[in-house]
């Protein structure tokens, strides 16, 4: 009873967190039919500002937040404009996408690896509060709670930005019928690409928490956050950001009741859950029935 | 015009089988490093089978590696406890990776990136499987297989050699024939190609089953080439990436792309990848963003482009 | 209308439905050997679905789909191409980077006849000084007639015209309207879905007004414009 609380209370602690990771991947997704395939990646260069900030600088990391930000914006914005209309004029701007970003994340794995070297890095664990919080008598770090508390925060910031202001209707808009959307006139190249930046963003802002999460951060660790939000974001059903939560949550408990349970097989958890989600039902758990003209 | 006689059809694919026979039997007597020569035959035969089906179909397969991987771990075991001739066991690895794919079968269902990534979970569940510790009395775990007691460098130099021919064969075959005229009729419209009478299914997977034959052929090779091998060693991804890179920049759909890509950028490699790996993944991953945006048919496409027929 | 023992192709109460919505509703007809049937409708009254049910794009939820006497409903495309049921697509689907030639061939080589011509095919079509070029350089114009080539080299019984008229000019139209009556003259059965009424009504002596979904009407065009549901249908209630 005792460890199926703890793998209870934990798992909802990273499902939460694993939800903002994956967000970023959908909020693109939905918003543009691309798929960022650079998303582990750009998540990493998020672990590597907080270390900078934090290791080099001796700021608390929780300033790489803003700074993730700024470089969403300096590096998204021309990134987009270089890649996303030429992606989206092409025959199949999915399957293209897919390879170009997977060509990007390289690029970056390959950067990243040549400035921090291939070491695994970590943060010091006293600068988001080195005490533990109690739920049910079960103990987590403070930066689990913090983790979790702004992965929440981030994600209402969404849904308060898609329900409450104009761009959010309008990206809302797209996400529902491109064409349409454009037909309207939403300006939707601009709402694209503040999404673009938005999902860069976000991605930045988990990263910050990868090394508490996951004990370390390390140029290699791209790929495997990609997959894994991959699976997050299948599990939710692609192009419905809000979906991501229900998929961050099912990763969450199913990885840490592995890892309570079946320890040695908790690594194989993402990777099933994307197989049998997929087989099932393609669409996702929230996914609409495919439409027919 | 269109001339069908039998031999007109058969000679670029001859042409090709025979320039790639006597290459890699003459280079080993003028260059000395035959590891490095099976690795570059070993790396065309994996982009040559992920361009059978990507090339042929459109079906983007980051995962094909566990073929690879499935094909070595099946040969090593069947030597280690079934005390067949060597060459009957890599034929049980090929055998092993074409179950595998049939069980994966469904994946077909899914179509794009959809297939990609989820065949990229399937490859490394099977990875974890196998190098799980708990299986260690079968698998070896994460310590791998020792297979040195049938230890042959040169006669499995030619084994790979013979599965390179069987893969540009196929290739051949693939773009040539009647049934390859179909698959690229599927690739460009799966719709109107059942309704030519095309059963799209059928022929999808067969497409599947044979790039994963040779897969698990040449993994079976591998194996018994290096004899000792650790589940890494022929499970990571970096094999499926670098098979991908390799045909996208010869270009796929051919015969001779992927090969001409796979044999540049692994020259390319082994000259600067394998003492800095960091700029060697920055030059891909450059080569991969270039070739989306500015030549999706790879670098055969510049002749393709000015009106040169490519085989 | 026609008798049900030599029709070709038999629906009776057939349904099809994406989530709530039903898109057919107990359609019911038959189809002879060398007949022109015309399907029409307003926008979404389901003609288009109708042929899908029949072609094997989707498959009826409910209801019989018979050809030649065999039920159909659960076979998938292909084998319905090997049957003899073919089919044009509104917008059409070549295989863009194949020449026409090949475009005809493939389908040649695959469907039920095993020795068709190609070249008369070509002619029939006007497409034969196009052979060898890309047929998705073709105008929209001729990739359809280039579509309804595909359809014809396999060698069908039933095929399904949907909405070829779209776009073409009067002297195209009669040369389609020429060619789906040679069609018709060698024995096979046609379902052709247009807007253009007078189009059909020269090439059709009986037509099935769908309206949402539902059958309104079967029989003649001038006697379909004089039933009060099937204005009622057009024009809005």
């Amino acid at each position: 009873m005792e460890l199926l609380e703890y793998a209870i209370v934990g798992g909802i602690l990273y499902g939460v967190f694993f939800s903002l990771v994956g967000i970023g991947l959908n909020l693109i997704f939905g918003v543009m039919r691309i798929i960022n395939l650079a998303h582990g990646q750009f998540i990493v260069l998020g672990g590597y500002v907080a270390w900078l900030v934090s290791r080099h600088f001796g700021f608390n990391p929780l300033w790489s937040i803003p700074l993730s930000v700024a470089g969403a914006i300096v590096v998204g914005w021309p990134l987009y404009a270089a890649v996303v209309p030429r992606l989206q004029r092409s025959d199949d701007p999915e399957m293209l996408s897919f390879i170009l970003f997977f060509g990007i994340g390289q690029m970056i794995e390959a950067l990243t690896g040549m400035a921090f070297g291939a070491d695994q890095r970590s943060l010091p664990s006293e600068a988001l509060g080195s005490g533990n919080i109690g739920v049910l008598g079960q103990q987590f770090p403070d930066s689990w709670w913090i983790a979790a508390a702004v992965s929440v925060s981030c994600i209402l910031a969404l849904y308060g930005y898609f329900s409450h202001t104009r761009l959010g209707y309008a990206t809302r808009a797209i996400m529902a019928d491109r064409d349409e959307a454009l037909a309207t006139g939403i300006s939707v190249d601009r709402v694209s690409a503040i999404a673009f930046v938005a999902g860069l963003a976000l991605a930045g802002i988990a990263g910050m928490f990868v090394p508490y999460l996951l004990g370390s951060v390390s140029p290699d660790l791209g790929g495997e956050l990609t997959t894994t939000s991959f699976a997050i974001v299948i599990i939710g059903s692609l192009g419905n950001p809000l979906g991501t939560v229900i998929g961050g949550l099912v990763f969450g408990l199913g990885t840490m009741l592995m890892q309570t349970y079946y320890s040695s097989w908790s690594n194989v958890v993402p990777y099933a859950l994307l197989l049998i989600i997929v087989l099932i039902r393609p669409s996702g758990l929230l996914g609409k029935e495919a439409r027919h003209a | 015009m269109p001339d069908d006689s039998l031999l007109h059809k058969l000679r670029p694919g001859a042409l090709v089988l025979a320039l790639l026979a006597a290459g890699f039997l003459l280079l080993p007597h003028m260059y000395g490093n035959q590891s490095l020569l099976f690795t570059l035959m070993t790396f065309i035969v994996l982009t040559q089978g992920l361009n059978l089906l990507y090339g042929f179909t459109g079906y983007l397969p980051f995962g094909y590696v566990g073929f690879f991987g499935c094909g070595a771990y099946a040969t090593s075991l069947l030597v280690l406890h079934a005390h067949l001739p060597v060459l009957a066991c890599v034929a049980g690895g090929g055998l092993a990776a074409v179950l595998m794919a049939l069980v994966l079968g469904p994946l077909l269902r899914l179509s794009g990136a959809y297939f990609s990534i989820a065949s990229l979970a399937a490859s490394q569940i099977l990875y974890f499987v196998v190098s799980n510790t708990n299986l260690a009395d079968i698998t070896g775990g994460p310590y791998g297989l020792k297979i040195e007691r049938v230890f042959a460098p040169d006669a499995s130099y030619l084994a790979m050699l013979a599965v390179l021919l069987l893969t540009s064969g196929l290739a051949a075959y693939f773009r040539s024939s009647r049934f390859g005229m179909e698959l690229r009729a599927m690739k460009q419209d799966p719709t109107s190609a059942a309704m030519a009478g095309i059963d799209v299914v059928r022929e999808r997977l067969i497409v599947w089953l044979v790039s994963a034959l040779v897969a698990g052929l040449a993994g079976g090779v591998y194996a018994w080439n290096l004899s000792v091998f650790y589940p890494d060693a022929v499970f990571t991804l970096q094999i499926s990436v670098f098979a991908i890179v390799f045909a996208l920049f010869g270009g796929v759909g051919t015969v001779i792309g992927p090969i001409v890509g796979a044999a540049v950028l692994y020259t390319l490699y082994s000259a600067i990848g394998i003492s800095s790996p960091q700029y060697f993944q920055l030059i891909y991953g450059a080569l991969i963003v270039l070739l989306v945006l500015f030549l999706p048919g790879g670098i055969l496409s510049l002749f393709t482009r000015r009106g040169i027929r490519v085989f | 209308m026609s008798s049900e023992a030599q029709a070709l192709l038999r629906l009776s109460g057939v349904r099809k439905h994406f989530g709530g919505l039903v898109v057919l509703n107990d359609v019911g007809f038959s189809v002879a050997p060398g007949e022109i049937v015309g399907l029409v409708g307003p926008n979404g009254s389901g003609k288009t679905t109708a042929i899908n049910v029949i072609s094997g794009l989707f498959r009826a939820d409910a209801g019989l789909v018979s050809f030649a006497g065999q039920d159909i409903n659960r076979l998938p495309m292909f084998r319905r191409a090997q049957l003899g049921i073919n089919r044009s697509f509104q917008v059409p689907k070549v295989f863009r980077d194949m020449t026409v030639r090949e475009n005809i061939e493939v389908a040649a080589h695959c469907g039920s006849k095993r020795n068709t011509d190609v070249d008369a095919i070509l002619d029939d079509l006007d497409l034969a000084a196009l052979a060898e070029k890309p047929a998705g350089s073709l105008t929209v114009n001729q990739q359809k007639l280039l579509d309804l080539g595909r359809a014809l080299a396999t060698g069908p019984k039933l095929l399904l015209v949907d909405e070829i008229g779209a776009g073409l000019n009067p002297a195209e139209l009669n040369g389609i309207a020429a060619l789906l009556q040679n069609l018709a003259a060698r024995g096979i059965a046609l379902i052709v879905v247009e807007h253009l009424l007078d189009f059909l009504n020269r090439i059709t002596a009986r037509v099935i007004v769908l309206g949402a979904g539902r059958m309104l009407f079967e029989g003649s065009l001038d006697a379909a414009s004089r039933d009060p549901e099937v204005v009622a249908a057009f024009f809005g209630s």
